[in-house]
């Protein structure tokens, strides 16, 4: 039994990790390790290498070559049954929850084991979810099936079986993502008691403020090989930055301020049953970029949705360029000029297995078609002056956007919906989950953009985001708009007022102290 | 080398197969004469086959069509020999049934969103109860007039089926939809990730609607080619040719789960399999074999292009 | 037997919508046909539903999983064949029904590898082995009857009554035993959750392959069992039995609850869908209608069924 040199054990110990896939290391000699009530945050770009890393501790990968130790017993031949029996639960960005299956038997079936022919008992199964429920502050019924619970509630759904399965090792893969700053503030509560009582985390997450004032160590990853590891207080945001990228990046560029013209979007009271927004009045004018902000569930995907015709609005009015326009389909929010670029680029964004060309012309066939049929030659024009226009980084616009990156998948959205050569441009978390130098290429094409003239609708869960690239700020809450901030009004605390809805703008912002 | 290139590259090596095991085994296999009755045998499930695999492009699947092309016939037969309706009318209103038929599936499966498996497979039995219903089970209409068997029966320019030049356009103008034309883009789109081709623009409920409303029609034109080859009109007109045209649109590449599709290889199946079926009755083996080889065929071509669902 | 899981409320609400049709049906019937409650026609009733229910269990395992399998039907002629060779044999007939149990089950499983080892969706190898078994079948025996059976097949030798009594009691007794195991056996549950979501299944290590193969097996199996209850009520056994078997069982299945998306369903649900579609056929008969209406009707039966599911889900607001 290998113990370390001080006097705690590490929970997991990763050494000379390496693994490779189709010839391309994904991770290369990289090591980390975990101490019992610990949290330890893993950052890096996308494509640094830490979701190969988090499937190795998950089980769900073996390594090429280097050692995994868990509580000083090393590990070969990892399956996921192994390392849950290890006592490692992971939570992923997408819950891996049965949607057509209770809370209770989710929570129990990440516990229990054992053979297939043993009893199962529903009563104690039900007891058992409402004390771990309980526990972790959460209301929610046994019973419920989970399809009918929000993302946040999921989450929870999901700790509270690692908690029945006696995790001693937490990975989180970008737990706050999805969540609004209330439910990412509670959810941090929850982590640092799981710390207290001596579990030890492993959080992934591009969210650094959140990071630097949560986890007691960072390793650095890039380009699949391990950087750095600090611990906390040795580093800071800019600090971290450097180390990732192995660069000076800056943040967000202020944006150059330009003179608004005239109203390219003007929704009137704009109201959707179905969705539940609920007379939502704003204007976009030539040259703007608003900000949609607010908490998850406050309607501002939802709005969009309205607006681009998904689930057209059923009172109030949307004026573009000055005229009533009637946009029950994403076809008559096209012909009104408006482009939107969804929230999940894997699902809404992108097609994968189609190229960049068929990807970025998608919106426009009709444009590019003679007689009906597909004109390819102008098609691959159209995809080659995106490719230049927006630095999309790809061997060819006949290769397959699944090949491509995270940030340069976003591009390749973005060049589908800019095709259609719109006056309003929406944008849906158009920075989620791509690395720092892409988001930074994506602010300066939004600034880009608006002073060529387009208004700009973001929708951005990223407040320093919003509040940075932002001329005006709109809040919503519950489907309605909360309030509206110009660019000098708008701080963190005023934007987190109107979204819960207290007029107290002293509280401070969930991240901060411990 | 792509799953295209693939398929195509086994298709015609299991083509040449066929050819030298064939021209051994089989009585008068290899002649001009038999390579006509093997195009003229092979239209009506190369009409379906077509027509589906726009249907299977787009992820979906449609169940219906043999037991449709029954329903078609049975309908065609009573007003041309019941209700003595004039050939072409007749003719007219049996594929606007197909169509009929077609859009009460792309109605279900676009309006109440339910899957294109179990709603075709509801219409699979519906369509062909509908047709045993209206027959008694037992109706067969014959004594059609000698024109009209022509189109199943008759030859031109010396031995080529009168029924060949309708496959031919049915796989040019399939052809140009799927692999040319701005709706055969957005059914590709709509086959991989039908939520992005809806953020795309694409108008997805229409799209579905068309093919399904195609593949009815289709059903209804092939259905008027099976009478007129036959020269009677039963309700299990069709059966199992939904077996053999799904059979034809895998072997020839086209993706089960959407997306990616081959008219070409579809023909090429569908070619590969009535030579399949001509050459075991030439070589005087029983009907089951071609069934059963059909059966292990369909299996082969899927476990070969090793295509495997997602979760 | 009845622990539904997830949307309770849901599941229940489809049982007694169930429930109620069926007892407007059986009132309808006491007043304008009530020959249909005559023991001879309540007998045969009991001993033709017992082996649909068996197969209907069967079919509902493959469906939670999130399959599908429409080869029952030549399973079920395989099978009836099979026992009938086995039982001219010599061979007793208990261990002769326990030949066609494990045709099925070989049957079946040549169908799970498929599906669940290589990853082949299951309408398509389902369709192909459905054309190839029956082909097979017919080639095989050419078309013939097994005739010549020992006196100790029909009924298993005891007779008309006893011979009913105990075929109603194992079907009764077999589903019981799936039901209970599916509520309260982890391997129960296991089906459940790789219908719900396979790759979940997987990363929890309930080997959601696994699951699949088994179902398929279970299915061929219980198809088996089926052909042993039906052809032990005649002399002799017709090789081409069992057409059109599986839009008949889908068809129960479906109407009773259990989602063709899988991971939702309980066999209570199965048991009154079998229940309801035993009475409705044979009423619309009793009721002046013809036969001939029986594909027509389970067509139309399967749509409803789903359409009024998905119209349910969607007011629910759980699209």
């Amino acid at each position: 039994m290998r113990v370390r040199s001080d006097s705690l054990a590490s929970l997991l110990e990763l050494s000379a990790i390496t693994k490779a896939f189709a010839g391309v290391r994904a991770l290369d000699d990289v090591s980390f390790e975990l101490a019992p009530g610990e949290v330890h945050a893993l950052v890096g770009e996308n494509g640094a290498g830490k979701s190969t890393l988090i499937r190795i501790v998950a089980g769900a990968l073996r390594p090429d070559s280097g050692t995994f130790v868990v509580s000083g017993q090393a590990v070969e031949h990892a399956d996921p049954l192994h390392a849950r029996a290890l006592g490692i639960a992971v939570i992923y960005q997408q819950p891996a929850l049965f949607p057509d299956l209770s809370v209770a038997e989710n929570i129990a079936l990440g516990r229990e084991s054992g053979s297939p022919w043993s009893r199962i008992d529903p009563r104690l199964r039900r007891d058992e979810a409402r004390e771990l429920l309980s526990r972790l502050g959460s209301t929610v019924d046994p019973d419920a099936p989970v399809s009918g619970l929000r993302m946040a509630e999921q989450q929870l759904v999901e700790i509270a079986r690692a908690l029945g399965a006696r995790a001693r090792i937490l990975v989180m893969d970008e737990p706050t993502a999805a969540l609004s700053e209330r439910e990412a503030g509670h959810l941090l509560g929850v982590v640092r008691d799981l710390r207290a009582a001596g579990v030890g985390i492993l959080y992934v997450s591009h969210r650094l403020e959140e990071v630097l004032a949560l986890a007691d160590r960072y390793t650095v990853l890039r380009d699949g090989r391990f950087v750095a590891t600090r611990t906390r207080g040795e580093v800071d945001k800019g600090g971290l930055i450097r180390l990732m990228v192995g660069r000076e990046a800056s943040l967000i560029p202020p944006k150059p301020d330009t003179r608004p013209g005239a109203p390219l979007l003007e929704l009137c009271g704009l109201g959707c049953a179905v969705s539940g927004v609920t007379d939502v009045s704003l204007e976009v004018r030539a040259g703007e970029i608003v900000g949609i902000a607010g908490l998850v569930g406050a309607g501002r995907t939802e709005l969009a949705r309205v607006v681009f015709g998904l689930t057209p609005a059923d009172s109030g009015e949307i004026r573009v360029a000055g005229q009533a326009a009637a946009i029950r389909t994403p076809e008559d929010a096209r012909r009104q000029g408006i482009a939107y670029v969804p929230e999940d680029r894997r699902r809404f964004g992108v097609v994968g297995e189609m190229s960049v060309a068929a990807n970025a012309s998608l919106g426009v066939l009709r444009e590019l078609s003679r007689f009906g049929l597909v004109d390819r030659a102008a098609e691959e024009r159209l995809a080659t002056s995106f490719v230049s226009r927006l630095a999309i980084k790809t061997s060819s616009v006949h290769a397959k956007v699944a090949t491509l990156s995270g940030g340069n998948q976003q591009k390749v959205a973005l060049a589908r919906g800019l095709a259609t050569k719109p006056r309003v441009l929406i944008l849906d978390e158009p920075t989620q989950g791509i690395d720092v130098g892409a988001k930074a290429e994506v602010h300066a094409l939004m600034a880009e953009l608006a002073a060529a003239g387009l208004g700009i609708l973001v929708i951005s869960s990223d407040l320093p985001e919003v509040l940075g690239v932002s001329d005006r700020l709109v809040v919503m809450r519950g489907g309605r708009v909360a309030g509206a901030l110009t660019r000098d009004e708008a701080t963190p605390e005023r934007v987190l007022a109107l979204a819960i809805g207290h007029e107290e703008s002293a509280r401070p912002r969930a991240t901060g102290a411990p | 080398m792509t799953e295209g290139t693939r398929a195509t590259r086994a298709l015609l090596a299991l083509l040449a197969v066929e050819l030298v095991v064939f021209a051994v085994l089989g009585r008068n296999f290899l002649t001009v004469g038999n390579g006509f009755e093997v195009v003229r045998a092979s239209v009506e499930v190369g009409l379906l086959a077509l027509a589906l695999t726009a249907v299977i492009a787009t992820g979906g699947i449609d169940l219906s069509v043999g037991s449709l092309l029954g329903l078609c016939a049975v309908v065609f037969g009573w007003l041309a020999r019941e209700a003595g309706l004039a050939v072409p009318v007749a003719a007219a209103l049996a594929v606007l049934a197909g169509t009929l038929g077609g859009l009460l599936n792309g109605w279900l499966v676009t309006s109440l969103r339910l899957p294109p498996l179990i709603v075709t497979l509801g219409t699979y039995s519906l369509y062909r109860g509908l047709a045993e219903a209206a027959t008694g089970g037992v109706a067969n209409y014959t004594g059609f007039p000698g024109g009209f068997l022509g189109l199943g029966q008759g030859t031109f320019l010396g031995g080529i089926p009168a029924q060949l030049p309708l496959l031919v356009v049915a796989g040019a103008f399939f052809w140009a939809l799927v692999h040319r034309s701005v709706i055969g883009r957005g059914l590709e789109a709509i086959g991989y990730a039908p939520e992005a081709a809806r953020h795309a623009g694409v108008p997805v409920g229409a799209r579905l609607r068309l093919v399904y409303v195609l593949s009815g029609t289709v059903a209804g034109v092939a259905s008027l080619v099976y009478v007129a080859r036959l020269g009677q009109a039963k309700a299990d007109a069709g059966s199992g040719f939904e077996l053999l045209a799904i059979t034809a649109v895998v072997l020839g590449g086209t993706s089960i789960f959407g997306g990616r599709a081959s008219v070409p290889g579809t023909l090429l199946g569908l070619f590969v399999l009535a030579l399949l079926q001509n050459g075991l009755r030439l070589a005087d083996q029983p009907a089951e074999l071609a069934g059963i080889l059909t059966g292990m065929l369909l299996l082969l071509a899927l476990a070969l292009s090793r295509e495997r669902k997602a979760s | 037997m009845t622990a539904a899981t997830g949307p309770s409320r849901a599941g229940r609400s489809r049982e007694l919508s169930l429930l109620a049709a069926l007892a407007a049906i059986l009132v309808v019937l006491g007043w304008r046909a009530p020959r249909f409650f005559s023991t001879a026609n309540l007998a045969d009733l009991a001993t033709s539903v017992a082996p649909a229910l068996v197969a209907a269990m069967g079919m509902a395992l493959v469906i939670l999983a999130r399959h599908i399998d429409i080869s029952i039907g030549s399973q079920f002629a395989v099978c009836g064949v099979v026992m009938g060779l086995v039982a001219k044999a010599g061979v007793p007939v208990p261990l002769a029904a326990g030949s066609a149990i494990l045709a099925g089950a070989s049957l079946g499983a040549m169908n799970g590898a498929l599906v669940a080892g290589l990853g082949l969706p299951s309408i398509v190898v389902t369709l192909a082995t459905m054309v190839a078994w029956r082909e097979g079948l017919r080639w095989a025996t050419e078309g013939t009857w097994v005739r010549g059976l020992p006196e100790s097949f029909q009924w298993l030798g005891l007779g008309q009554t006893p011979g009913r009594l105990l075929i109603v009691a194992t079907a009764a007794a077999v589903f019981a035993l799936f039901a209970w195991g599916l509520a309260s056996l982890r391997a129960g549950r296991s089906v459940y959750a790789t219908g719900s979501d396979a790759e979940a299944a997987r990363l929890l290590g309930l080997r959601p392959r696994r699951v699949v193969f088994c179902v398929f097996v279970a299915m061929g199996a219980l198809a088996g069992l089926a052909a042993v209850l039906t052809t032990v009520q005649f002399i002799d056994v017709q090789p081409n039995a069992g057409v059109g078997l599986e839009l008949r069982i889908i068809a129960a299945v479906v109407v009773g609850g259990v989602a063709i998306s899988g991971g939702r369903g309980s066999s209570l649900g199965v048991l009154l869908g079998v229940l309801f579609l035993a009475v409705l056929g044979p009423a619309l008969v009793f009721l002046g209608g013809k036969a001939h209406w029986d594909r027509a009707l389970q067509g139309a039966i399967i749509l409803l069924a789903v359409a009024s599911e998905a119209a349910r889900r969607r007011g629910a607001g759980h699209d």
